[in-house]
């Protein structure tokens, strides 16, 4: 129903630039989620996309139409901010009708509307409470019906889900993913959570600092981070960097394996450490070892044991993430095999090279 | 135990101490105006031959009606007035930027410090040349905006979740339905304790009214009073009567709105 795009947006406060010249492509019908960590402008973004704040540059457009100065209420979208903002002196019923009352829509076909959006979030014994007198979970469900209610090309949402607490969230999260694929509307979605993100999108954008870091599916932002900032935001624990002259080398916590004696094919490089602190999270583990590379965290399966004495940490060639000065991924073939023989490493053989 | 009952009988004595202090003197207008002149000047906490003759004088003396009824119009209407500019200023100087706005917030500001004595003359010229004279339209006009009320209720507008405004936006509210159908009824008790406040000021207001009025018929009740204390004579005995009634409408105002009226005190400070 409805794609957003922006182009070349900047915005500045003051002196301050918040954004420093975005282009974004969301297509119909995606669940999209701008991701980053707090004051990267993810949310003055989504602002702009909504109207409530004025671009310094550049262009935004619903549908393929150009509403960059367009009024909020003209832009056909409705929005979920983070603290609800439900007005208190009005019920349920009349938060979600408000919108519709000011559009002046026929009083009959206003209430059916109502009626149907109330019992599809699950509210109709709730219609006449104010919001002072639900719960969290509740007060975001009226939140929902009343962008959904105005039946908007797209969905704003400034991470609705922050003030619930763990059990709800995910509860959350999951009709959030079943109501978009029920409404088949555009979804944009903050938030600085990446379990969130990974969770809940179709489609990625990472931003830090102004600036977009990268944009893809999730799998693409997992398996292929474009740079350091991306390799290191995404993943818990984040992925272990070993420096090594003006390269960062990058493997993911879960693509290194603890071995006691026996190191496989795949095993090319090995790493010697010594356990300092274990999490036991039941279905996994996540230690934490000093090396001689600095501290790395590997994630493997449960043992509920803590090892004790050095262990081999093993990993693979593919797995290996190589990043220049900069921070970019080189993606040279070639520049990366060099480097890591420089770093004393062969993959000919079939043993594998202890680091 | 012993140490917090000593606190409590202290703290108790303390507040019975104070509310002597405040209530006395209503009380002793109120028995004032029932003692007859030669008793007026005595100590006695009782009146020793009760008389209605002090208020007969005094209804007699002056349109005590019509003088509260003026009263009650002007602070009525100085009341309104003040609340809607103030709101309606408070809204822009929060919600919109526009150049000068600094500007306009610091000289409104210092206004403040400019005391009514310094502007008395050249308002009185003002009223006189529109021929506002003996009109509550020429006492209230000069205090149409109050920088007191639109201070007090910038504080309460920028403390007012930005969010709900902007879900209003959304929902495609105009700033003037903002302001009526979203800020105002969930700030309602800041506005009714403000309103109280300007109400028992402009009630109170004395000098201004003199200027503007010189029949009793179109005066507030504060300049009839005093009448009753000339330099040729005084008569304390009409001069508390007419002070008791006076007070009365504020009293009924107390009575019933006292829940606003201690909130009021408290958020704005005792005026």
């Amino acid at each position: 129903m409805g794609s957003i795009k922006v182009e070349q947006m900047k915005k500045s406060f003051g002196q301050k630039e918040i954004l420093k010249g975005i282009d974004v492509d969301i297509p119909d019908g995606s669940f999209a989620i701008l991701l980053g960590p707090s004051g990267c402008g993810k949310s003055t973004l989504l602002r702009m996309i909504a109207g409530l704040e004025e671009p310094t540059s550049g262009s935004i457009f619903i549908n393929d139409q150009d509403i960059t100065y367009s009024e909020p209420k003209d832009r056909d979208i409705g929005m979920v901010f983070q603290n609800y903002a439900l007005y208190p002196h009005m019920t349920v019923f009349k938060n979600i009708e408000y919108g519709l009352k000011i559009k002046k829509i026929e009083k009959n076909k206003r209430l059916n509307m109502v009626n149907k959006v109330i019992e599809m979030v699950e509210l109709t014994e709730h219609a006449n409470k104010r919001p002072g007198e639900l719960s969290g979970g509740q007060r975001q469900r009226v939140a929902l019906a009343r962008a959904i209610v105005k039946r908007p090309h797209a969905f704003l949402m400034d991470e609705p889900l922050s003030n619930l607490d763990a059990k709800l969230r995910n509860q959350m999260r999951q009709e959030l993913i079943e109501l978009q694929k029920e409404l088949q509307t555009t979804f944009l979605y903050v938030t600085h959570d990446q379990i969130e993100a990974m969770s809940m999108g179709s489609y990625i954008i990472i931003m830090n600092n102004g600036h977009i870091m990268q944009k893809g599916t999730p799998k693409e932002i997992y398996t292929n981070p474009a740079n350091l900032f991306v390799a290191q935001f995404i993943g818990s624990p984040p992925t272990n960097i070993l420096s090594y002259g003006d390269y960062s080398i990058g493997i993911r916590p879960e693509n290194m394996s603890m071995k006691e004696d026996e190191l496989n094919v795949n095993d090319d490089y090995v790493l010697t450490g010594a356990v300092v602190s274990t999490e036991h999270l039941g279905g996994e583990s996540i230690y934490c070892l000093t090396t001689d590379w600095g501290k790395v965290f590997v994630k493997g399966e449960s043992t509920w044991q803590t090892p004790t004495k050095e262990t081999q940490i093993a990993f693979s060639k593919e797995d290996v993430l190589v990043f220049d000065k900069s921070g970019e991924r080189v993606r040279d073939v070639n520049l990366v095999e060099n480097l890591l023989a420089d770093m004393k490493v062969s993959n000919n053989r079939r043993e594998p090279v202890v680091l | 135990m012993k140490r917090i009952k000593s606190v409590t009988v202290l703290q108790h004595f303390l507040l019975i101490m104070m509310s002597i202090i405040a209530i006395f003197p209503l009380y002793w207008m109120i028995i004032s105006s029932f003692k007859n002149e030669s008793e007026i000047f005595t100590s006695s906490f009782i009146p020793q031959a009760p008389t209605w003759q002090n208020y007969l004088y005094a209804f007699a003396e002056m349109p005590i009606i019509q003088m509260l009824f003026n009263s009650f119009v002007v602070a009525t209407l100085m009341t309104i007035l003040q609340l809607s500019t103030s709101l309606l200023a408070g809204y822009a100087l929060v919600r919109w930027n526009f150049k000068g706005k600094l500007l306009i917030f610091t000289l409104l500001s210092l206004t403040w410090l400019i005391p009514f004595q310094a502007v008395m003359i050249p308002n009185y010229v003002l009223i006189n040349q529109i021929g506002l004279n003996e009109n509550p339209l020429g006492i209230v006009l000069p205090f149409a905006a109050s920088t007191f009320a639109i201070l007090s209720i910038y504080q309460s507008f920028r403390s007012f979740p930005t969010a709900l405004i902007d879900a209003a936006r959304l929902d495609g509210e105009s700033d003037l339905g903002i302001l009526l159908r979203i800020i105002l009824p969930n700030i309602r008790s800041t506005v009714i304790s403000l309103g109280i406040i300007l109400f028992i000021n402009a009630w109170n207001e004395y000098l201004w009214p003199m200027l503007v009025t010189k029949e009793m018929e179109n005066a507030p009740i504060q300049i009839g009073l005093k009448s009753f204390v000339n330099s040729d004579v005084n008569m304390w005995g009409s001069l508390m009567a007419a002070t008791t009634i006076s007070c009365i409408p504020i009293l009924l105002i107390y009575l019933f709105l006292q829940k606003h009226i201690v909130d009021s005190f408290v958020r704005f400070g005792i005026k």
